[in-house]
């Protein structure tokens, strides 16, 4: 046999923008959803063809979703709008920054991609 | 399962912002043509739309397409790594000719197409040492050889910069500022 059924998705539950804990957001939407957004939101600034945005993505995913209810997560792919990297100056991905009523209010640049790691870092400047 | 824009040629996705695979895809390129003047199979960049890769295939990740390599065939079947190799090289003239081993089959095992498979890991393990930071972190073995070519190039008077963190690619942001 050669031909060989599709395999399921392994390892990531939904592909970014159908769905999961992190939504996407571009630079049409940036400004009403994280700057204009209520409560504490984090903003990861990632890339598809990162490879350590690839291993942090299940995390993050599971830890967005533990904070659901009193964060939110979204995510820009600095591919597609690098005009928001170059607003707030990203300088590689991984980036996670923590925004509250529109003001940075805490960062972090290639988070060790562990529950408790994230966990911290986007639930303690919000502290 | 494929919509009606996916031509009936089988597409391999390739990883942009990889130096081995931009090389691959552009042998493919030159190679995947019939008799004919037809392409025998189309290569194109994974890019960065999740739902663009979605409307090629349905069950296709971005982030496993960037993984591991993905032959999207006609009839909405995917074949991926060693797999999605071999379609390729009986897709292509040059290599049609000893592309038929990798179906033999005795006892019920392919035993070309398991060296096939392990080739490709091989080499899809090694793709970090050619400076390539969208192919996954290297595995023990390649760091080792890694570090043994920096040492080499820093007694040689080429100091190595090192990242300032490990988790953390200076690439994403290059590429897309390009």
């Amino acid at each position: 046999m050669i031909d060989q059924p599709a395999p399921p998705v392994r390892g990531h539950a939904r592909a970014p923008g159908s769905g999961g804990s992190i939504r996407t957001v571009t630079s049409e939407t940036f400004g009403p959803l994280v700057l204009a957004g209520e409560g504490p939101i984090v903003v990861e600034f990632m890339s598809y063809g990162c490879a350590h945005c690839r291993v942090i993505e299940p995390i993050l995913q599971q830890v967005a979703e533990s904070v659901k209810r009193e964060e939110t997560a979204f995510r820009v792919n600095i591919a597609v709008d690098p005009e928001l990297a170059a607003a707030y100056e990203i300088q590689g991905t991984p980036t996670l920054i923590m925004f509250l009523n529109g003001s940075v209010i805490g960062r972090a640049e290639g988070p060790s991609p562990t529950v408790p790691n994230l966990l911290a870092i986007i639930t303690q400047p919000f502290a | 399962m494929l919509d009606s824009t996916t031509p009936p040629t089988p597409i391999l996705l390739y990883d942009d912002q990889c130096g081995v695979c931009r090389g691959i895809a552009r042998w493919v390129h030159r190679a995947a043509q019939a008799k004919t003047g037809e392409r025998t199979i189309i290569e194109r960049p994974i890019g960065s739309d999740p739902d663009a890769l979605r409307a090629l295939n349905p069950a296709l990740d971005i982030w496993e397409a960037y993984a591991t390599i993905h032959v999207l065939m006609p009839n909405g079947s995917m074949k991926l790594g060693g797999e999605a190799v071999a379609e390729v090289l009986r897709r292509v003239r040059s290599t049609r000719w000893f592309a038929w081993c990798f179906a033999i089959r005795i006892f019920g095992l392919r035993p070309f197409q398991a060296v096939l498979d392990l080739a490709y890991a091989i080499l899809a393990d090694i793709r970090p040492l050619f400076g390539c930071e969208s192919c996954g972190s290297p595995s023990r073995p390649v760091r080792a050889t890694r570090w043994v070519i920096r040492s080499v190039r820093a007694v040689l008077g080429k100091p190595h910069h090192p990242r300032p963190t490990k988790n953390f690619s200076r690439h994403a942001v290059a590429a897309a500022v390009k």
